[in-house]
């Protein structure tokens, strides 16, 4: 029987469960092969909606799905988090127990999440839309009481999980006011720590213009220090400083605790991976995908996917005694919406750099389009479209 | 005084400006960051970097088409 282990229920999580059980359906019914994930979340949500729930007021039930829904069948699931990895003995443990589980092959998953030891004061006051649906909708709530004021939107540090989204939501923040006719009370102020708006000098081409067109003001190379909420101030490390009344910026991210400290991650927990294949270096076995990498390269869904289906055809691929082998070519494709119906798409490979897209209502319909696929996706329902969509970029043979 | 190495190798725009903002973050006056890039565009993003940080740009050496900048932190508020 070989043992395959999956650590997180996530976007790159479950795609390679649903391609792994595809692939193995016979081996899987024969009791060669088993499948399991680990995380206690009994839920997932549709990340990428957070915008829409905290900044037009979407029912965050909408992008929230029981988990059991979203698995293949043949897929086991353990609802309970790892906290010990063990790659040379190949084994894990699940939190607060002492039993081994060994695997042959393991996928880490586990994502990344927001940080905030790095930049003290931020949380109390910050209004944060890449936690949970729950908080974005609370978010919602207290935009709606906003008359007036500086709004302080952008980048709090570095990195974080989908590259476009704060400028998204100084676009959404704008666009919300304009149609409350309150634009000319508030004043909105982007921040990060690049020098243009967006770090990619072809994306910030096309959003610079935008900034000026919706007077969104902008701060570039602002190393966010900490947060004084008596004095409602941002301080950069350079001691500038800056007011607001309102906070919605995006902090910066860490992996899973249990990653932090081991061999076979960077200082910061990263996992160190190959970045064609994802082995974990020094390990053919094991495997990560996803945010957790530290890979540079966008932390985005579509790249957890993509790098799930290389992994997940490269197991089944050694499980069935063939040779083929995928490699990752480094895709992103990251939406932004630059407000009003309108979206660019961020999208390049190890090998392009990213492109030139213009805002078009055909691309803002592309977003929403996997918007309604996602949970589908998740099964694995839609390779032949990603494979006509991504084409020599879905993988490399 | 300490030194940072910076490995950006593979890495193109952001990657590398990326990488020298994340080890900023952790680094004094007085320190030095090493980056290490094979993105040409590394070098006048992280000049233009400097000037607007006020950290000092200490120069660039290119060999076989790898570039290794030194910086010398200098703009934190003290
Ligand atoms: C506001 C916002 C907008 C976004 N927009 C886009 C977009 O337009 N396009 C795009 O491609 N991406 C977008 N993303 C990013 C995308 O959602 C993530 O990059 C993607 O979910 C990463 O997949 P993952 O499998 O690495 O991690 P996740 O999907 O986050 O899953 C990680 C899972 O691991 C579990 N876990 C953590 N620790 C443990 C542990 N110790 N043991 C077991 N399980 C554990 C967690 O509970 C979680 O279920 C957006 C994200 C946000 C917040």
């Amino acid at each position: 029987m070989k043992k395959i282990a999956i650590i997180g229920s996530g976007a790159g999580g479950l795609i390679t469960s649903s391609k792994l059980a595809k692939d193995l359906s016979k081996q899987i019914r024969n009791e060669e092969v088993s499948i399991t994930i680990f995380d206690r979340n009994l839920e997932q949500e549709f990340q990428p909606g957070y915008l829409e729930v905290a900044f037009r007021g979407t029912d965050p039930a909408k992008i929230i799905r029981r988990v059991e829904g979203l698995v293949s069948p043949g897929v086991k699931l353990v609802y309970e988090n790892v906290e010990k990895v063990d790659l040379a003995d190949r084994y894990l443990q699940t939190e607060g127990s002492k039993e081994k589980y060994g695997f042959d092959y393991l996928i880490i998953s586990t994502g990344s999440s927001p940080d905030y030891k790095q930049i003290s004061g931020l949380r109390e006051d910050n209004m944060d839309f890449h936690t949970d649906a729950y908080n974005s909708n609370l978010i919602y709530q207290r935009i709606s009481k906003i008359k007036s004021g500086r709004i302080v939107v952008g980048i709090a540090g570095l990195p974080y999980k989908c590259p476009p989204s704060p400028n998204e939501s100084a676009f959404m923040l704008d666009e919300y006011f304009r149609k409350q006719g309150l634009r000319d009370n508030v004043e909105i102020t982007y921040i990060t720590p690049f020098t243009r708006i967006y770090s990619a000098e072809s994306i910030n081409e096309v959003i610079e213009p935008i900034y000026e067109k919706r007077s969104i003001g902008s701060v570039t190379a602002f190393n966010t220090d900490y947060v004084d909420t008596d004095r409602k101030e941002i301080n950069s490390m350079e001691g500038e400083t800056l007011k607001y009344d309102y906070l919605f910026l995006t902090p910066p991210h860490k992996t899973a605790s249990f990653l932090k400290g081991t061999e076979f991650s960077d200082e910061d927990g990263w996992v160190k991976v190959d970045r064609r294949d994802l082995h974990i270096t020094s390990y053919g076995d094991s495997f990560a995908i996803g945010d957790t990498t530290n890979l540079p390269i966008s932390k985005a869904g579509v790249e957890a996917h993509l790098e799930g289906i290389v992994v997940a055809n490269n197991i089944a691929a050694e499980i069935n005694g063939m040779e083929r082998k995928y490699r990752f070519t480094g895709r992103t494709q990251c939406s932004m919406e630059t407000g009003f119906h309108k979206a660019t798409f961020v999208v390049g490979t190890y090998d392009k750099p990213v492109e030139k897209i213009e805002p078009s209502t055909m691309n803002y319909m592309e977003k929403k389009v996997m918007e309604k696929i996602y949970w589908g996706s998740l099964h694995g329902h839609y390779e032949w479209l990603f494979k006509y969509h991504f084409k020599e970029d879905y993988f490399q043979d | 005084m300490a030194t940072y190495n910076v490995d950006s190798r593979g890495t193109a725009c952001p990657g590398p400006i990326t990488d020298l903002i994340r080890a900023y973050r952790k680094a004094q006056n007085g320190d030095e960051i090493v980056l290490v890039a094979n993105d040409p565009g590394a070098v006048p993003d992280s000049k233009a970097w400097c000037e607007r940080t006020r950290n000092q740009f200490m120069g660039s050496k290119e060999a076989d088409r790898i570039f290794e900048i030194t910086i010398k932190v200098t703009g934190k508020k003290a």
